[in-house]
């Protein structure tokens, strides 16, 4: 027996002792092939997938290197039956590869012929197929690639795609780093993602994943489509990548309600390419009439179904999707890996935290109690009310005054679901309020004036769940918010990661009604940040009032 | 001395030549036999020759199938002319084992091993009656050639059209009597033609010494690592089963057993697959651990609590122990044409099956550190033990005894671990304790609701832990989840949210995270605000004065009443009752319906069942005339009928002589006598109907319980079960 940081459970989670010396390198050498499940404070979960034992040999790992290294660092024997399961599953990537032939175009070929036949006969596989060319290669549509790679790895064999990617029309984008140093952990993601073509690369809110777009970009050298979801986060796309690139304005076209700019490098929303005219999806050909050499998902954790099925039709193109949270309450994650590709980079928001890129910051619920009138009516509400009523009490009002009079000199985001809550608060606090019908342009003078101090606070609705980026912002106080999402929890977070130039903490404050749904959700709604190591603290409205906190 | 008999044999012997006898079957001393005449008896019967044929190996067997067909007596020169020079040493063993004796002319085998046994050994024929030319076959013409080919290697008999008219090959060799007609479409080999055809020898090979078992070298360390992990496996598996059913016990089937839908159940609770859950539970039941009770449910017995408690090494050992004896075979669970066979049920049982396992894990044993592969495995175990009683099982029986022994943790990536040879040496400690990691006595909590014991818990706050909190994840490490769910189950089992909250802090290395203890006080709180209950009635009244003076009254108290809110008083009578209560003691209720309408007016009552009127005992009707009569007339001719036929076997009896009647005994004697003598017999046989008849037969052998003879009435051969022998007498 060693005494390695590393234990193996037979549900084939790994469990890493952080605490443990060893700990670092372990999670060095675990990383290619286990993905990161939960990282709270003391021991951090990994799980053993097909998915990602497969990755790990598309990156070239075999299965004697992930054996051994379980054996190496693991505290306990591992259970035979598991490894013999790793080897097993390792075996099946790659007995299929999808190769390009001067001939036939896209073939699906195999050693194993007798695999071939099992998957030529499964139903889903064969409408994808063309000609039997001979016992070990079969034609495959070209425009059904992404589809039988979505299939293969469904039915357990993974095919190893050979097919190779267009390199698209050429266009020179290099990286400018005058005043600034690109980070280690952004050049290790763009590198990871580079090596293996196409994937997805997960980094904290505020840890500078445009810049990893930046650097992909840099590497592609090549025309591209970067996909955002609204126009204010275009537009810091487009601030951004002229900051750091040696792209200039006339290169970056905008691809949104308001323009339709086709340049080298195109920003669209992904409102635009889903919008319906005549009941066909009429931007969809944006991702055709260029030649593009790369395209980049931003906030791939949002990516709608309708790009998700065009998505698997241009699988010949390098694709990075990019997120904070993939975290889909539908479940879709599955998806988004086969589509867009493999997990390429991810890291322990915790991790970043202690390197100092973000902010250090302290989660606080808000716990209010509703009046005996209030809980009399909540307990009477329709269900489908309940949340609503519980949620926008007017005793949660007064606790946000209590709190932004508190942090008169922070900078405040108050962040809500419910409009009609929202302008009862504007009101009463006598803040401007950003919400979905606010026009571009005064948002984005709001936003301005935000960052350079003017405006102290600011009432946002959802629209500002993502992408703003507000630098200086420290404090979000959160009133309401979509049910138990987790991953809208985690941005909204997010909003106030970004370093702050005195070093100083950022406070999330979640205000809660006691003993009602509302406390439920927000249970659910903290999970992803509790697994990733942020602790809530608890404090009663009373202790607002008083100043205790 | 002279040595005639094989009891003259087992006279001559001295006690030592006993012991080894005794030792080698140790059948004929349970119970020990009054005599060496028993003795000699019990070591001819069918059933020990046997158990001493199946302690043979495959050499050892061939020589002895070889004897067999040697005419007696013979000596070993004989012996080793018509198999392989290494035979002395197989000889040695079978007279050992009194499957064979010297006697002053040579050796000899005990009557019933030739004839109980082996019928036609190795494929052979019987010996010859004729003198043959064997030097003639070289030069037998195609045709004969080619019948000869296919009765070679056995069975020696081959059927014809017609035996009088053979074609060209068969008719050359039955005239040279190389072929015997046994009956009008069958010919037999006789057994000197197939020896020479053979060779000279009996089988084909003969291999002396046991094949080497060949597989995969691994390094002593990691075998021993990976036992460790399979015996922690296995130990966690049992419990977790037992706790399981200790949850929600399992319906035995009406047939015994567990069904296959709660075999399923219990596969995916536990993420094996079906025939290691079978095995887990074989196991459990084995050790006790657990029981089907009256009510045909599966639950864990008070024995599991003592187990719970031992170390992980008795833990082991117990469970190790009734594997390696018991001969129920759980691999026979759900096993392709066998699906309704069950776990836990009645029909696992098979021969051999300890027999086996103790041979595989003996095997693996004598090679350490190398994991053989199956088939070479089987080579070797076949050699060693070639099954003669339950052969078809035996493949499959090696197959599961290797898996389950890697489940058990006797060996480990296939390779025999120091603790099962450890075990089987009955070591006193075979270093599972001193090698399974420490039970740990702490757990980490974090602040997502998880906490992580990182070891195998100490047994009181594992049982304390899983009442307050989900496993989520096993192995060497456990991760538990508390949920509001977990916590309210806490406080079921009669917890207080204050004494959850201290057992987590003394037992967490970690500070206990906040919203954990808002988490738990929260539930407290809310836990038990609702109250349920059983009660037959209620009593109601708006007037509280009289509810106190109902509570106060004397005579009421047969109502044993509770007072659950002021104008409600609950009671254990049902309401019928209740009411006629309170009318004696004066008062004046009336019921009240559940949609709380008074019940008014007379109730008549009616049953639910449908009617069922008594059976009527009639008196029988007198029968008619015609019915009278045609009773009598058909008594009359079955009178006639059976006079008429007793007649008949009274004149059969007086030309026959009457039927002969011996002992059981007796029967065995004579008729043993007479097959060596070949001489005919007269015997009386019951039919199915019990019937006797009397029959006049010569005997050719004995074998199977039956006397198998040619029966001078038909000309035909006939099996004549021993039993339903009613006598023997000569001619």
């Amino acid at each position: 027996m060693t005494d390695g940081p590393l234990i193996v459970q037979s549900d084939k989670t790994l469990l890493l002792d952080i605490d443990h010396p060893g700990s670092v390198e372990c999670r060095r050498a675990i990383a290619p092939f286990a993905e990161l499940e939960r990282s709270p404070e003391h021991i951090h979960t990994y799980r053993l997938t097909n998915l990602g034992l497969w990755n790990a040999r598309a990156a070239g790992h075999d299965a004697e290197q992930v054996i051994d290294t379980l054996i190496k660092y693991s505290r306990y024997a591992v259970p035979h039956a598991l490894l013999v399961d790793i080897a097993e599953t390792m075996s099946r990537y790659g007995r299929l590869r999808l190769e390009a032939d001067p001939v036939h175009g896209l073939i699906l070929i195999t050693k194993d012929s007798a695999v071939l036949e099992e998957v030529i006969r499964a139903k889903k596989i064969a409408p994808l197929l063309g000609v039997r060319i001979d016992k070990e290669t079969v034609a495959v549509h070209p425009s059904q690639r992404g589809a039988i790679k979505q299939s293969l790895l469904r039915l357990g064999w993974p095919a190893e795609d050979f097919a190779g990617y267009v390199d698209g029309q050429a266009h020179e984008i290099e990286l400018v780093q005058k005043d600034w140093k690109i980070r280690p952990y952004q050049e290790l993601a763009a590198e990871g993602f580079w090596h293996g073509g196409s994937g997805v690369v997960v980094l904290p809110c505020g840890a500078g994943k445009t810049i990893v777009g930046a650097a992909a970009m840099a590497h592609a050298k090549a025309t591209t489509l970067i996909l955002v979801t609204n126009t204010v986060a275009a537009r810091q796309w487009r601030d951004e990548l002229l900051k750091r690139t040696t792209l200039n304005e006339d290169e970056i076209g905008e691809y949104s309600g308001a323009k339709k700019e086709i340049r080298p490098v195109t920003i669209a929303t992904y409102q635009v390419m889903t919008k319906k005219k005549n009941g066909v999806y009429a931007h969809l050909d944006l991702f055709d009439t260029h030649d593009w050499g790369l395209i980049i998902y931003d906030e791939v954790h949002l990516l709608p179904a309708p790009i998700f099925r065009f998505t698997a039709d241009i699988q010949s193109r390098r694709r990075l999707g990019l997120t904070a949270t993939l975290v889909r309450e539908d479940g879709m994650e599955g998806e988004v890996f086969s589509l867009i590709g493999p997990k390429r980079f991810d890291v322990p928001w915790k991790e970043i935290e202690s390197q100092g890129y973000i902010a250090p910051a302290e989660c606080v619920e808000v716990r209010v109690n509703l009046t005996e009138a209030e809980r009399m009516l909540y307990a009477t509400a329709e269900p489908e009310e309940r949340y609503r009523y519980c949620s926008t009490t007017a005793t949660k009002r007064k606790v946000v005054e209590a709190l932004v009079e508190r942090h008169a000199t922070d900078q405040v985001l108050v962040i809500g679901q419910y409009i009609s809550q929202l302008d009862e608060l504007s009101e009463v606090l006598g803040v401007p309020l950003i919400k979905g019908d606010t026009p571009v342009k005064e948002r984005e003078r709001l936003f301005g004036l935000f960052r350079t101090g003017e405006i102290k606070c600011l009432v946002v609705s959802k629209v500002a769940n993502f992408s703003i980026d507000l630098p200086d912002a420290t404090i979000a106080i959160q009133v309401s918010g979509a049910f138990g999402s987790r991953q809208e929890e985690a941005q909204r977070l997010g909003r106030i990661l970004r370093p702050k130039s005195d070093g100083r903490g950022a406070i999330f404050y979640s205000v809660v009604s006691r003993d009602t749904v509302d406390q439920d959700f927000a249970q659910n709604r903290q999970r992803f940040l509790a697994e990733q190591g942020y602790s809530y603290r608890i404090i009663d409205a009373d202790d607002v009032f008083q100043g205790k906190i | 001395m002279e040595i005639r008999s094989f009891t003259d044999y087992l006279r001559s012997l001295d006690d030592a030549g006993l012991s080894e006898l005794f030792a080698a079957r140790p059948d004929l001393v349970s119970p020990v036999p009054p005599d060496l005449a028993s003795l000699a008896v019990r070591a001819s019967s069918s059933h020990s020759i046997a158990r001493a044929v199946d302690s043979l190996t495959e050499f050892e067997f061939q020589i002895l199938e070889a004897c067999v067909a040697l005419d007696e007596e013979f000596t070993l020169k004989n012996v080793i002319s018509i198999t392989h020079k290494d035979a002395a040493l197989a000889v040695t063993r079978l007279i050992t084992f009194g499957l064979l004796y010297p006697t002053d002319k040579g050796m000899r085998l005990p009557t019933s091993v030739s004839q109980l046994l082996i019928n036609e050994p190795a494929g052979l024929g019987p010996a010859s009656l004729a003198k043959l030319k064997l030097t003639e076959l070289n030069e037998a013409p195609e045709a004969a050639n080619r019948v000869l080919t296919q009765l070679i290697w056995g069975p020696p008999r081959g059927s014809v059209g017609d035996i009088k008219n053979p074609g060209p090959g068969i008719a050359w060799l039955l005239d040279r009597k190389f072929l015997v007609p046994l009956d009008q479409r069958t010919v037999i080999m006789p057994r000197e033609v197939g020896i020479f055809l053979r060779g000279g020898k009996v089988h084909k090979s003969y291999q002396s010494t046991a094949p080497a078992v060949t597989g995969t070298k691994r390094v002593e360390k990691s075998v021993n690592m990976a036992a460790a992990a399979n015996v922690a496996t296995v130990l966690g598996w049992v419990e977790e089963l037992l706790h399981f059913w200790a949850q929600e016990p399992a319906d035995a089937l009406r047939s015994g057993g567990l069904g296959v839908r709660d075999l399923k159940v219990i596969s995916a609770h536990i993420g094996i697959d079906e025939n290691c859950a079978a095995f887990i539970a074989e196991l459990a039941y084995l050790a006790g651990l657990l029981t089907i009770d009256g009510d045909d449910r599966i639950l864990p017995s008070n024995n599991f609590d003592i187990w719970l408690t031992q170390s992980a090494e008795t833990r082991w050992s117990a469970l190790a122990a009734n594997w390696l004896t018991t001969s129920r075979v759980s691999g026979l669970v759900g096993r392709g044409e066998a699906k309704s066979v069950a776990a836990l049920g009645p029909e696992l049982d098979r021969v051999n099956a300890a027999s086996t396992r103790k041979l595989v894990i003996n095997l693996l044993n004598e090679q350490p550190n190398l994991a053989p592969d199956l088939d070479s495995f089987t080579r070797t175990i076949k050699w060693v033990a070639p099954s003669k009683r339950n052969p078809g099982i035996q493949e499959e029986l090696i197959l599961w005894t290797l898996r389950e022994a890697e489940w058990l943790g006797f060996t480990g990536q296939g390779a025999s671990a120091k603790y099962g040879r450890a075990f089987m040496t009955g070591a006193d400690e075979i270093g599972i304790d001193t090698d399974l990691p420490k039970p740990v006595d702490h757990i980490l909590i974090q602040s997502d609701n998880t906490a992580i014991a990182p070891g195998p818990l100490e047994h009181d706050i594992a049982r304390d832990l899983s009442a307050v909190a989900d496993i989520e994840s096993r192995g060497g490490a456990t991760v538990y989840r508390f949920s509001e769910a977990s916590i309210r189950r806490g406080l079921d089992h009669g917890k207080s949210g204050e004494e959850i909250r201290t057992f987590l802090v003394k037992t967490s290395k970690t500070p206990m995270p906040q919203p954990l203890e808002y988490l738990i006080a929260d539930v407290a709180k809310k836990h038990g605000k609702l109250r349920v209950g059983n009660t037959a009635s209620f009593i109601r009244c708006e007037d509280t004065s009289l509810i106190a003076q109902i509570m106060s009254d004397k005579r009421l108290e047969v109502l044993s009443l509770r007072k659950i809110a002021p104008e409600v008083l609950i009671c254990d009578l049902d309401a019928a009752d209740a009411m006629n209560v309170l009318r004696n003691a004066g008062y004046l209720p009336a019921a009240e319906a559940s949609n709380g309408a008074l019940i008014t007016g007379h109730r008549s009552h009616r049953a639910k069942a449908k009617p069922k009127p008594p059976r009527v005992i009639g008196e029988i009707d007198p029968p008619s005339e015609s019915t009278l009569t045609a009773a009598v007339r058909s008594i009359r001719a079955g009178e006639k009928s059976s006079h008429k036929q007793s007649k008949i076997r009274d004149s059969a009896a007086s030309a026959l002589g009457s039927l002969p009647r011996t002992t059981a005994n007796e029967t065995m004697d004579l008729l043993a006598v007479y097959v060596e003598k070949q001489q005919a017999l007269s015997i009386g046989y019951a039919d199915n109907n019990g019937a006797v008849s009397h029959r006049i037969v010569d005997p050719i052998r004995i074998s199977a319980g039956a006397l198998v003879a040619r029966d001078h009435a038909t000309g035909e051969m006939q099996s004549f079960r021993i039993p339903r022998i009613t006598g023997v007498a000569p001619l």
